[in-house]
């Protein structure tokens, strides 16, 4: 009974944490950069859609994705003309996309509810899938489930070991001191919303494309804002993310296994864990200022002209 | 406001115009990219346009449900416009209006033999206390330093609804609907009175007189002016002998009780009884206006009936013209894009 | 940012002068119309699809009648896009989603000279009326097409919100599974909301990780349950829509779609004829308000015969599931010897039956 609720879990939270896993590390990217983007709910939604409409008109799954996250990318440059050009308040900023996002992809959407698609295919992990403790569900998943922890690290290492993530880093740090330093802190701000705007749009196509196989409006349930509190909580480094990830998807998982072998929790109780972790690990960590929040954060940078 | 009020009479008359002929372009700029957008959907503009108009500010019905909507949107940002003052960015509208809900609840369903005449101003203490206190731990978090209320309040938004949900799923489930989960219904005297015929209720009168409380607070007290002066900067309040940490914690607490007010008038005026996810997002529009506003009472007054026109605009459309509803978040968001990117001849001058 | 007020002032000046010069007079004047208003979409192959599509059949049955749809109506937006349906001519409101019994029922009161029709509510009242199908009581033959298509003995449930008739559903699948099979078992999961798709993937997913090998759901759509369960190679049966039989071509076993369309016709016939009259409504499969998917591929034909027998009986009156004695998953006898539980007691439950694994809450 036990194990049978452990495998449950581990082959559900990595199905479900993965989306999430995607949208965080581009929020990470964009927060490293000295943004908040509380519009990542309308990417993922618009990523969702097209992702959906391409796959639905096309039979080609993978098209499917790749025009997703394209979509993604060019729907957040949005967000990143009114945050960096227009020097707007990035929170409203990051709202109104969310806004534009339900609305777009609710208009794109419409004609695909109920539309039947090839999701994307599951491999197994040869060898792993034939021992015999494990499940028909277990090692068996879609390519996006294979790349995402590769993604975290290449996220990692552009962050971390280039010079380019060096550069956005400062930018995140102090805009002013990058500017100084001769970094082009408005096209750095531009090409981490780009990255942010495609890796959430390649999180909505998994969510409609892998796990629902279907289209349905506001179909990311909040998933945009949990991914947000994963960037606090993994405490911007995309390592941490995927310890976040896996974390917050297993506690829908596990609630979801908990109630099929008749173990009543209340969902609502443990809905609230992610969350109430989240602000835990903040007043944990209040006092430590190491690998923190970005300097300058949410700030808007007035350029030096 | 108070620059215009002082203008001399004349010079008054041409900054209105002009003021009305940008809020008039900006206007026919979001409503002309929204027509595209529903060109390229296959629908006519125009005929959409008429519509909204004719049935919601066209027949009294409609216009009163413009009212109802206008209630909790008009709190929710007073809510966001109060802390904002002191550089506090509540994001938390939407928990704090779950959280006033949900005690303004437990005081309906258990207090249930008082009159009219006790129950209401319970009710209100209720939905006060309970949204304050939400937003008070944010509020305290951040005056220790902790966290940044900005992302205590958005995270707690998301705990708000869920403590509804484990209520209204569970103990307070009432048993005279075994089929649906919700609360029991609210006694008679804690229903909060509706004029006439329509669905408006007492929640205008208290959003205007939160409203007008916000304006006397901010704007004629010494305190509200020294705030103004200090504009979110701690250090400058601590040299005035502000205790900044108190300052912030009541702050939040008075903000959420008003959102709080938002929560406990939807369920106490329109349901009768308190369900789960009964708020679609209100918080984060009385954001929206907050910020757009700029924290002025009458902007806010007149953006919260403006977004309250696009709402109910948005299920006309749906009946007229087969425009799915969330479309109109599309026409929310154009207005708001049209005013972040602050086009030349809507920038003020700087002085 | 001062002086926004004007802004909605002009707001109001420029939509007022659209609205003067705009104002439309109406085409040639239809029999009826009927507004409908539902929580989700009218193609989401589910719950909603059903209603529209009957809505459909009674446009084509009386071409002189005008429908106007809403869809993803919220608890809170019911009362006013009914309002707005009365003010577009709308003499027939079919409420056609659970929770909006009360908000119809207030609109009702304002307006005593529109009817209203209800699915799965309980109150009658002068201008509403209530209906449903039978769906907890042929939710039985679902059981036994599934009880004797389990390999594991596992029977898995997908449901949205714990509301009585979902319970009751629940129930009398799995009553029709231990006629059949008395060593089954089913595994009820409760995604708390009626359209969460990605929560419903991972709620089959959990069942199936569980040994759930027929999986069934209640939801508005099964597209994401039967996707889910598809991919696993599991069985499935739908409920809701005859169109979701797609969506698991090999898996599928049968299925229960709701059927509204000569009802609605009705409706609308007697609100033209002025004979309309309210009622508490329940009918099953003999009176077309539900109808019996065609078996999939992999069901054998002994499985067919014995789940059409069994249907022929039901459909004779000879069978209520519900027919104690019944206990609860405490062993609690809820239903006594010789007692029987009819339609008006469908709602009631808050309990499940013996055998069934998951939480009635």
């Amino acid at each position: 009974m036990t194990w049978t609720l452990i495998r449950g879990v581990v082959s559900g939270c990595i199905m479900f944490g993965v989306p999430l896993l995607y949208a965080t590390l581009g929020e990470v990217i964009g927060q490293r950069a000295g943004m908040v983007n509380l519009g990542l709910e309308g990417i993922l939604l618009v990523g969702a859609s097209v992702g959906f409409a391409v796959t639905a008109e096309t039979g080609n799954p993978f098209l499917g994705v790749a025009i997703a996250v394209l979509a993604g990318g060019v729907f957040n440059m949005l967000y990143a003309y009114l945050a960096v050009t227009r020097r707007a308040n990035q929170l409203a900023s990051g709202l109104a996309l969310m806004f534009l996002g339900i609305g777009l992809s609710a208009l794109i959407g419409k004609a695909y509810i109920g539309k039947r698609i090839v999701g994307l295919a599951r491999y197994q992990i040869p060898g792993l899938a034939q021992l015999p403790w494990v499940t028909k569900t277990m090692f068996s998943y879609d390519v996006l489930v294979y790349l995402s922890v590769p993604v975290a690290v290449l996220v990692w290492w552009a962050l971390f070991r280039t010079r380019w993530g060096l550069s956005l880093r400062t930018v995140g740090e102090s805009p002013t001191a990058a500017y100084a330093a001769g970094r082009r802190v408005d096209l750095l701000r531009y090409q981490a919303q780009f990255l942010n705007g495609c890796l959430a749009g390649l999180a909505g196509a998994h969510l409609s494309l892998a796990l629902a196989m279907a289209w349905t409006e506001g179909m990311t349930g909040g998933r945009g804002f949990i991914a947000v509190a994963l960037v606090i909580f993994s405490r911007w480094h995309p390592l941490r993310a995927i310890v976040g990830a896996v974390l917050f998807g297993g506690a829908v998982t596990l609630q979801l296994q908990l109630q099929a072998q008749g173990t009543g929790i209340s969902p609502f109780l443990l809905n609230m864990i992610p969350y109430v972790l989240t602000l835990g690990v903040l007043v944990l960590w209040a006092g430590s200022r190491r690998s923190a929040a970005p300097g300058g954060l949410g700030r808007v940078y007035y350029g030096e002209d | 406001m108070r620059s215009a009020l002082a203008g001399a009479a004349g010079g008054a008359r041409r900054v209105w115009a002009l003021a009305a002929a940008r809020y008039a372009i900006i206007l026919v700029i979001a409503l002309a990219a929204y027509a595209a957008v529903l060109l390229v959907a296959g629908k006519d503009p125009i005929k959409a346009y008429v519509d909204i108009m004719n049935i919601t500010l066209g027949t009294s019905n409609g216009l009163s449900e413009v009212i109802v909507r206008m209630i909790p949107l008009l709190l929710t940002a007073i809510a966001v416009a109060l802390p904002s003052r002191l550089g506090l960015i509540n994001v938390g509208g939407e928990g704090q209006l779950y959280m006033g809900a949900w005690l303004a609840t437990w005081g309906a369903i258990t207090f249930t033999s008082l009159p009219a005449g006790v129950f209401i101003p319970l009710l209100v203490v209720l939905g006060f206390v309970g949204g304050g206190s939400w937003a008070a731990i944010a509020g305290l978090l951040r005056a220790k330093g902790w966290v940044n209320e900005t992302i205590s309040t958005l995270l707690m938004n998301y705990i708000a609804p869920l403590i509804v949900g484990y209520f209204v799923y569970g103990a307070w489930r009432s048993a005279d609907s075994s089929a649906y989960p919700q609360s029991a219904a609210f006694p008679a005297a804690a229903r909060l009175p509706r004029f006439g015929d329509t669905r408006i209720h007492l929640g205008l009168l208290l959003a205007l007189v939160a409203l007008a409380a916000y304006w006397f607070v901010v704007y004629r007290t010494e305190w509200g002016l020294k705030m103004r002066a200090i504009g979110g900067n701690p250090e400058a309040a601590r040299r005035l002998g502000i205790r900044v940490g108190l300052t912030m914690v009541v702050v939040l607490f008075v903000a959420g009780g008003v959102a709080g007010l938002a929560g406990m008038a939807e369920v106490s005026a329109l349901y009768g009884r308190l369900r789960a996810g009964f708020s679609p997002g209100y918080g984060f529009v009385g954001f929206m206006i907050s910020w757009l506003a700029g924290g002025s009472p009458l902007g806010m007054l007149a953006m919260s009936f403006l977004l309250a026109v696009v709402f109910s605009g948005g299920s006309v459309l749906q009946l007229t013209q087969g425009v799915p509803f969330a479309a109109v978040n599309v026409l929310m968001a154009i207005i708001l894009f049209v005013v972040l990117v602050q086009p030349h001849f809507w920038r003020r001058r700087k002085a | 940012m001062r002086g926004l007020n004007r802004f909605a002032l002009t707001l109001l000046l420029v939509l007022s002068a659209a609205a003067v010069f705009g104002a439309s007079a109406s085409a040639a004047d239809p029999c009826l119309t009927i507004g409908m208003l539902m929580g989700g979409a009218k193609n989401d192959a589910g719950y909603n699809q059903s209603h529209y599509d009957a809505l459909m059949e009674v446009q084509r049955n009386l071409p002189c009648v005008k429908v106007i749809v809403a869809e993803y109506v919220s608890d809170s937006e019911a009362e006013s896009v009914m309002e707005t349906m009365i003010q577009q001519g709308a003499k027939l409101i079919i409420a056609a989603g659970f929770p909006f019994q009360y908000p119809a029922i207030a609109v009702a009161e304002r307006h005593p000279d529109v009817k209203f029709i209800h699915p799965g509510g309980w109150e009658v009242r002068a201008n509403f009326g209530n209906y449903f199908a039978k769906t907890q009581q042929t939710f039985f033959l679902m059981g036994v097409a599934a009880g004797m298509m389990t390999e594991t003995n596992k029977l898995g449930f997908v449901a949205g919100m714990p509301l009585g008739f979902t319970l009751g559903n629940v129930n009398g699948f799995h009553l029709g599974a231990r006629a059949v099979n008395p060593n089954v078992e089913t595994h009820l999961v409760w995604t708390f909301s009626w359209g969460d798709t990605t929560k419903e993937a991972a709620a089959t997913q959990a069942l199936i990780d569980q040994g759930c090998d027929v999986i069934t759901m209640h939801l508005d759509s099964p597209i994401a349950v039967l996707q889910a369960a598809e991919a696993a190679g599991v069985y499935s049966i739908g409920f809701m829509s005859l169109e979701s039989q797609q969506f698991a071509p090999t898996g599928w076993v049968t299925g229960l779609g709701l059927t509204w369309g000569d009802f609605y016709t009705q409706n609308a016939q007697k609100v033209i004829d002025g004979t309309w009259a309210p009622g508490f409504i329940r009918m099953g499969l003999a009176e077309g308000f539900l109808e019996i998917a065609p078996f999939g591929p992999s069901v054998p034909q002994n499985v067919r015969e014995f789940v059409l027998s069994v249907t022929e009986g039901f459909n004779a009156g000879l069978l209520n599931p519900f027919t104690g004695p019944i206990k609860d998953q405490n062993g609690v006898v809820r239903i006594a010897e010789g007692e029987a539980w009819g339609n008006e007691k469908m709602g009631d439950f808050d309990w499940l039956v013996e055998g069934i694994i998951g939480s009635p809450q």
